[in-house]
């Protein structure tokens, strides 16, 4: 085990002036995940535990008929992304996201929000 | 173990990291939507490039009387390709009977190949196949802690995430349990200097995990603390029974249930549980296990965290719906 830590702490060292980046969790989402809101939201942002590579990060949002509601290609700045929804009708809506954060580390998630009464 | 034997392995991982190319990062054990983290009795269920470093345990054995065990130990797993991986492990390891004379030293070295077999995003399972070589010799014999003869244990391990249940089981969503089984037979079955028989032993066990920050990323966000988002509770078990070849020896099996937590970050995690014997011949009283576990592939993303061979052409492929 003294040969493990040896090699452990020469590999810290050596690489200490490594940036670190990591896997892009989703920290937050405005509507909140899994939230209630009174009326439709015009955008929806998701914010990221790292920054994003905008040519490979990308969202989908789904509206309570099952159309895709969102405008595009989303907007994205750093660990946050936006893109603009289409206006809707109360109900549920889905959204499925990728992230490739900017050491190429791939993360997907998916989750839904509620627009109208509980 | 000689120290010339030390030092030879010191140099073949030396060599090891040199050699690493530079190429597209992938993930440790991410499934779909779903971390499976790093657990710390049993092993998770997918090959990665991380490390744990330590990972300390006391606890009370199930000898008559009981002694007092420590063990601090580390190990550290590398890609070869994006789904065949290689562990290193190695443990320390001082057991202080009661009024006896205390016995310290180095286990056996513990190699782990492992194959992954399946990653399924959508219904958030992972399958593993390993074979467990524990290598007679290489460790402190004299102390009966290593063992003049090698170990081989074929493993299989799976996990399976429960976020692909319906939106309506809502909270339940961020369950999930994995496991692994495997067969252990030692490569002599008669052990002349111990005048005993070596036998074949079945080793298993389990976990079911919450995830808190599946919880709050897939199902509804409670803006609950920070530290509470980053909690995985879980409960292990590991158990181990002996199957053949076991004449004159003990046919319980003995194992232990492990409750604890596992704090996920960005690079490392941090687990603490209890041990908590299933029989007395499994141990006296609660012990403790705790570990750090670092992400290489996060901390290093673009030397150490990358598989060997096969990924510096894996380019990232642009998402479209």
């Amino acid at each position: 085990m003294r040969t493990l830590i040896a090699i452990t702490s020469a590999l810290f060292i050596s690489l200490a002036a490594t940036a670190a980046q990591a896997h892009a969790f989703l920290d937050h989402a405005n509507p909140l995940v899994g939230s209630t809101v009174g009326t439709a939201p015009h955008e929806l942002s998701l914010s990221f535990t790292q920054n994003l590579e905008p040519s490979f990060s990308t969202v989908e949002v789904t509206g309570p008929n099952g159309a895709r509601i969102d405008q595009g290609k989303p907007q994205i700045s750093g660990n946050t992304m936006r893109v603009g929804l289409k206006p809707s009708g109360p109900g549920t809506y889905h959204v499925h996201w990728h992230a490739l954060s900017v050491d190429t580390h791939t993360t997907q998630g998916s989750f839904t929000f509620h627009v109208g009464g509980p | 173990m000689p120290r010339h034997w030390r030092c030879s392995r010191a140099f073949a991982l030396a060599i090891l990291f040199v050699c690493l190319p530079y190429s597209a990062a992938f993930a440790h054990c991410f499934v779909g939507a779903r971390f499976f983290p790093a657990t710390l009795a049993i092993d998770d269920p997918c090959v990665a490039d991380e490390m744990s470093l330590p990972t300390v345990d006391w606890f009370k054995t199930g000898a008559i009387p009981s002694a007092s065990e420590w063990d601090v130990s580390a190990e550290i797993s590398k890609r070869i390709t994006e789904d065949l991986g290689l562990s290193v492990g190695d443990i320390w390891s001082q057991i202080r009977p009661p009024g006896g004379p205390t016995a310290a030293g180095f286990g056996d070295l513990e190699t782990t190949l492992q194959y992954q077999l399946l990653k399924d995003d959508t219904h958030e399972m992972a399958m593993l196949l390993g074979l467990i070589a524990d290598w007679g010799g290489t460790g402190a014999i004299n102390s009966g802690i290593g063992t003049p003869y090698s170990l081989l244990t074929p493993t299989y391990y799976f996990g399976k995430g429960f976020g692909d249940l319906p939106d309506d089981a809502g909270w339940l969503r961020a369950f999930a349990v994995t496991g692994q089984v495997g067969y252990q037979f030692p490569t002599t079955s008669y052990e002349v200097a111990q005048n005993a028989y070596i036998p074949q032993v079945l080793v298993y066990g389990g976990s079911i995990q919450y995830s808190m920050p599946y919880l709050k990323s897939e199902i509804q966000d409670y803006q609950l603390p920070d530290f509470i988002n980053h909690l995985i509770p879980i409960v292990e078990a590991q158990f181990a029974t002996p199957v053949a070849n076991n004449f004159g020896n003990s046919p319980v099996t003995t194992g232990t249930i492990n409750p604890g937590a596992i704090w996920v970050g960005s690079y490392f995690q941090v687990g603490l549980e209890a041990q908590i014997p299933v029989n007395r011949a499994s141990g006296t009283g609660v012990g403790v296990l705790g570990q750090l576990h670092l992400y290489l592939d996060d901390m290093f993303p673009s030397t150490i965290g990358q598989p060997l061979l096969g990924g510096a052409t894996a380019a990232p492929r642009k998402i479209s719906f």
